[in-house]
């Protein structure tokens, strides 16, 4: 079964082209990962996926939804992770996950108990009652995460998830993705990191301006070969180039 | 700072709030802002002079609206710990992405001001001198004007300075406790005292010395800015380093009551972001010590005593701006879209949240205003439907014109003009009514009434007809 379906999909901010004639297709119960340099057009995407963003041209349908037209039923279904969002200021934890079961309808015992778990499994329950405005980036981090599984939906939008976050943490967030997507669930995340993509993922879609310049599965690569070989490959870059001023003499 | 940082740091903030603000408005909106103020002010100007109100009058006047400016944008103060924490999006950009130089944030802060005070005293106090003098004494010749125009942009300026630092300074002495409170009620009863007394202050301040350039009134005005400002310094301190703040779960209990996920977390950012609910409630005193300022004032040009119900009513209705400006202070409406909230439910939470507290405000104000001045029964209920439907108008339009960033479109020439006459077209005939006929006919309530009804209507309209529009901009943006 397709989770996603993307076709011919086009999206230009001004002069400059964010996604060129994207087509993609992710099946159920895949970790897919967009992976690609800054501004390559994955947080494009995944804003258009979830119904953030109109494209310019071009389909796209999260579960069968189309997400230009029916923005909310998608992210009904889906969690979002986005990448630069943090919990509300002026807010706590504990009242973010009240607002997000509000949002979802879930009964006041389901959003408790999900309130618990979550603080439990990242380790923030100390911190369930301080303002978010006076959380560290880490912490929030944490939150955003659970507020994004908190309704365990079928599809999850996960941007640089593992952004801010201590090595400990980090761990415990790849398990636990893991776990999810061994239950049948779909991810999708979209990060910088070749090392977490290839660790995470069982299938990396490397963007680079614009468009999917490559599509590949990580645990079927050749011995000799590696994700950045394959990713350096497609993209129009190479590590020793550069101006010197960059190095530090 | 004698190595220039400061300087620079000025300079830079000055051209990055230029850009900014030329980039959000594109250029030409931005640029014609200063033209359109002063054709404002000098179409205000001449009508008063027509219908017989002396240019001193005039004068006085000005210099009251920009003391009342002044202290309302001193409630910078308010929101100096926030922007400095990066809590209020793009306006308070600058202090925060400046916050990492080698310079205090006190210093950044007090810079953000003085930036602030040049822009307004540029793009708003000039064009008001300009048109205003133009408009009163234009007929006089150009030596009159070239000589009046520079004398009452500095003593305007100088008053907006007086009256920010005033804000600043009280909410610095408040933040004190006791002693604070006990210097902040000091400076109050000596005013009292002189007013009791016979002494009129007003010549003592920055309108004294526009009406005489004595050195007595230059050195008291120059010395009033001074000490505010070095009580400002003193007392105000945005960075005072502050526990994490841990408080009792609120979300749960507000929304059963309020209904809304979205007017309950707007409600609580107002209530836990610096200031409070006090913040409204500020904004709100300021506009009635306004009206009540208008009142007096138009009982004397017209020898008629105002209707205390339709002024109080209509002016207070027009807190709904400031409010709603509030109420998005701290939004960013991507924040809502990793949630199955369309952006037409981000405003339906915002005009319940803006129901529950804007109409509420401006009724407690206005019940004040009844205790203090009278008025009958009939009139005080015609100007609680006015208060309401203004209130509701002001919204509507804000919301029409603006989406969720009401604070940012007063520098864009278009928006801030159609915005301006939307309002000057339905107010202008309910204020007239208001300050210039006594007694109010059943008549003529009746219809003050029914505009009332049909503003709150027309309020709801635009709103409303502005969901897709705002859908649409905000999925494309």
């Amino acid at each position: 079964m397709t989770a996603i379906e993307i076709e011919s999909l086009r999206k230009a901010y001004g002069d400059m082209t964010a996604i060129a004639d994207l087509s993609l297709s992710i099946d159920d119960g895949e970790f897919f990962g967009l992976l690609g340099p800054n501004g390559a057009g994955k947080t494009t995407t995944m804003e258009i996926l979830t119904g953030q963003l109109s494209p310019d041209s071009g389909q796209a349908a999260v579960l069968g939804v189309d997400p230009a037209t029916q923005p909310t039923a998608v992210r009904e279904q889906a969690g979002i992770l986005p990448e630069k969002e943090s919990p509300p200021s002026f807010m706590t934890p504990r009242e973010y996950f009240d607002f997000v079961g509000a949002i979802r309808d879930m009964s006041d015992d389901a959003v408790t108990a999900q309130t618990e778990s979550w603080a439990d499994r990242l380790g923030f329950t100390a911190k369930l009652d301080t303002l978010s405005s006076d959380l560290s980036r880490g912490q929030q981090q944490k939150v955003m995460i659970a507020g994004a599984f908190f309704h365990e939906p079928d599809v999850v939008f996960i941007d640089e998830p593992l952004a801010n976050l201590d090595p400990i943490v980090q761990e415990r967030v790849k398990r636990f993705l893991r776990s999810y997507r061994d239950d049948g669930n779909t991810i999708v995340v979209t990060t910088h990191d070749v090392d977490v993509a290839a660790e995470l993922c069982s299938r990396v879609g490397i963007m680079y301006g614009g468009e999917l310049v490559a599509d590949v599965r990580p645990a079927e690569l050749d011995a000799d070969v590696t994700l950045l070989d394959v990713f350096l490959d497609n993209v129009d870059a190479t590590v020793d180039q550069g101006p010197k001023s960059l190095t530090h003499e | 700072m004698s190595d220039g940082r400061a300087r620079r740091v000025f300079v830079e903030m000055l051209r990055e709030e230029w850009r900014l603000h030329s980039r959000l408005f594109r250029g030409s909106h931005f640029s014609l802002f200063p033209v359109f103020i002063c054709l404002l002010a000098g179409a205000a100007a001449k009508l008063l002079a027509v219908t017989g109100t002396e240019p001193k009058t005039v004068f006085a006047g000005l210099h009251a609206l920009v003391f009342v400016f002044g202290l309302h944008t001193g409630s910078i103060g308010f929101v100096g710990r926030d922007a400095l924490r990066n809590l209020l999006g793009d306006v308070t950009l600058l202090v925060f992405s400046a916050r990492t130089l080698p310079l205090s944030q006190n210093t950044l802060l007090g810079l953000f001001v003085v930036k602030d005070s040049v822009y307004y005293a540029v793009l708003f106090l000039l064009p008001i001198s300009l048109g205003t003098v133009l408009a009163v004494s234009g007929a006089a010749g150009p030596l009159l004007v070239a000589e009046t125009v520079p004398l009452l942009w500095t003593t305007l300026a100088l008053t907006f300075v007086l009256g920010m630092g005033t804000t600043i300074a009280a909410l610095g002495l408040a933040g004190r406790g006791v002693p604070g409170l006990a210097l902040l009620a000091a400076p109050l009863v000596a005013v009292g005292a002189a007013l009791a007394s016979g002494v009129d202050i007003v010549f003592y301040t920055p309108y004294g010395l526009f009406l005489a350039q004595t050195p007595v009134r230059a050195g008291t005005t120059g010395a009033s800015i001074l000490v505010v400002f070095l009580l400002s310094a003193g007392t105000f301190d945005a960075t005072a380093p502050r526990p994490a703040r841990t408080v009792t779960p609120a979300f749960r209990r507000w929304w059963r009551r309020i209904g809304d996920p979205v007017a309950t977390k707007s409600l609580l950012d107002i209530h836990r972001s610096a200031g409070g609910f006090g913040k409204v409630l500020f904004s709100a005193a300021i506009l009635f010590g306004v009206t009540a300022a208008l009142v007096d004032f138009a009982g004397q040009i017209t020898g008629v005593p105002p209707s205390t119900g339709i002024s109080f009513g209509a002016i207070l209705g027009l807190s709904g701006f400031t409010t709603y400006n509030w109420l998005t202070q701290s939004d960013d409406v991507s924040l809502y879209f990793a949630h199955p909230l369309s952006v037409k439910a981000v405003f339906v939470g915002k005009f319940r949240a803006f129901l529950l507290l804007g109409p509420l405000v401006g009724l407690a104000f206005y019940g004040l205003a009844l205790v203090w001045r009278g008025g009958s029964v009939a009139e005080a209920a015609v100007g609680g439907v006015l208060l309401v439907g203004v209130a509701c108008y002001i919204f509507g339009t804000t919301v029409y014109l603006t989406g969720l960033s009401p604070n940012e479109f007063l520098f864009d020439t278009a928006l801030f003009a159609v915005f301006g006459a939307a309002m000057v077209l339905p107010l202008v005939p309910i204020l007239i009514a208001g300050f210039a006929i006594s007694p109010l006919s059943g008549t003529l309530l009746a219809a003050l009434g029914g505009s009332g009804g049909v503003m709150a209507v027309v309020g709801v309209a635009l709103y409303r007809r502005s969901l897709p529009k705002w859908s649409t901009r905000y999925q494309q943006a």
